[in-house]
């Protein structure tokens, strides 16, 4: 047991929306360039895209789940996301401090962040309306091809593969800084806790207008 | 289930009730509007549909002519030429075998 103050930053139903999000993402971002790509035969194709159908099945079942159940959470997300100030924007004129600090191994001044960094908010955003299209293009190409006219279903087509290839590409991004940001990472993936030292030294306006203490 | 091992959590009054409604009105919005789009589109697509079955229901009952055995031209292939619907000879004559020329579209 740790004896520093802890906050409970990710509650169990983000961390479930969020394991379920892993397992369903990964296979449909792999299946999804496969098919892009068509690098195999047809028999391969087809089970990639059997795959690629039962992974959008799950997490479109994560998404509706989340939505219905922890329709508070989604708000409250949305809120954070869209609440843009000059601070993002100075923000990313230094890009949060991160090439200085991996590159240069220099700390550079970084203006005092919510919950979500500026580029959290900008990931934030891209998955929120990347994903909801994606989930939703992807039931019309799959299910309902035949009763949807032509030419949107060609709509539908262009849309998913843009908005598949850009969160694709936002992935590794992702993957590389949620690694990097370690007690982030435990706290996303294990218990849901990150000290109260170090809450405040990443996210201050967090800790200072958000956060309050338990009463035990 | 969760062991209460923290000490702080978030406020659970980040959003306020003006900012709930605000927000979530806003995001069922912009769900229902995009379905109610799809949905004019395929009703207006099965309209297109509909409406070019009953031209053909409408022509169909216009013509003189409505099956193939009563036309007299057929009929007249039949006696003088073909034989029986699906002779042997008729049979060589119309009927078609399955070739699949898919292959060179697919490359």
């Amino acid at each position: 047991m740790c004896s520093e103050k802890m906050i409970l930053k990710h509650p169990m139903s983000v961390r479930i929306f969020h394991y379920l999000l892993i397992v369903s993402f990964l296979p449909l971002a792999v299946t999804g360039l496969i098919l892009y790509f068509k690098p195999f035969s047809g028999e391969s194709m087809n089970l990639t895209m059997q795959i690629h159908v039962l992974a959008g099945v799950l997490l479109t079942l994560d998404a509706v789940a989340f939505f219905l159940i922890g329709f508070e959470r989604v708000v409250l997300f949305v809120k954070r996301v869209f609440t843009i100030s000059v601070n993002d924007v100075k923000w990313f004129a230094v890009l949060g401090g991160y090439p200085q600090k991996l590159l240069l191994r220099k700390k550079v001044p970084v203006p005092p962040m919510g919950k979500y960094n500026s580029g959290q908010k900008l990931f934030g955003i891209c998955v929120l309306i990347g994903g909801t299209l994606l989930v939703g293009t992807g039931w019309i190409l799959w299910a309902f091809p035949h009763n949807t006219p032509r030419e949107t279903v060609a709509l539908m087509g262009t849309l998913h593969t843009v908005f598949g290839i850009l969160l694709t590409i936002f992935l590794p991004v992702h993957l590389f800084l949620g690694i990097y940001m370690f007690d982030d990472f435990k706290a996303m993936i294990l218990h849901g806790r990150i000290s109260y030292d170090e809450a405040r030294e990443q996210s201050p306006l967090w800790v200072e207008k958000e956060v309050i203490p338990l009463n035990k | 289930m969760e062991n209460k091992q923290y000490d702080y959590v978030e406020n659970p009054f980040n959003v306020t009730r003006r900012q709930f409604m605000t927000i979530g009105g806003l995001i069922v919005a912009l769900m229902v509007l995009p379905s109610l789009w799809v949905r004019s589109l395929v009703s207006n697509r099965n309209r297109y549909i509909l409406a070019r079955t009953k031209g053909l229901y409408r022509d169909d009952e216009k013509a003189k002519i409505r099956v193939s055995h009563a036309n007299r031209a057929v009929a007249g292939y039949y006696r003088d030429f073909g034989g029986k619907p699906l002779g042997e000879l008729s049979e060589a004559l119309l009927h078609t075998k399955y070739i699949n020329r898919t292959h060179g579209l697919t490359g």
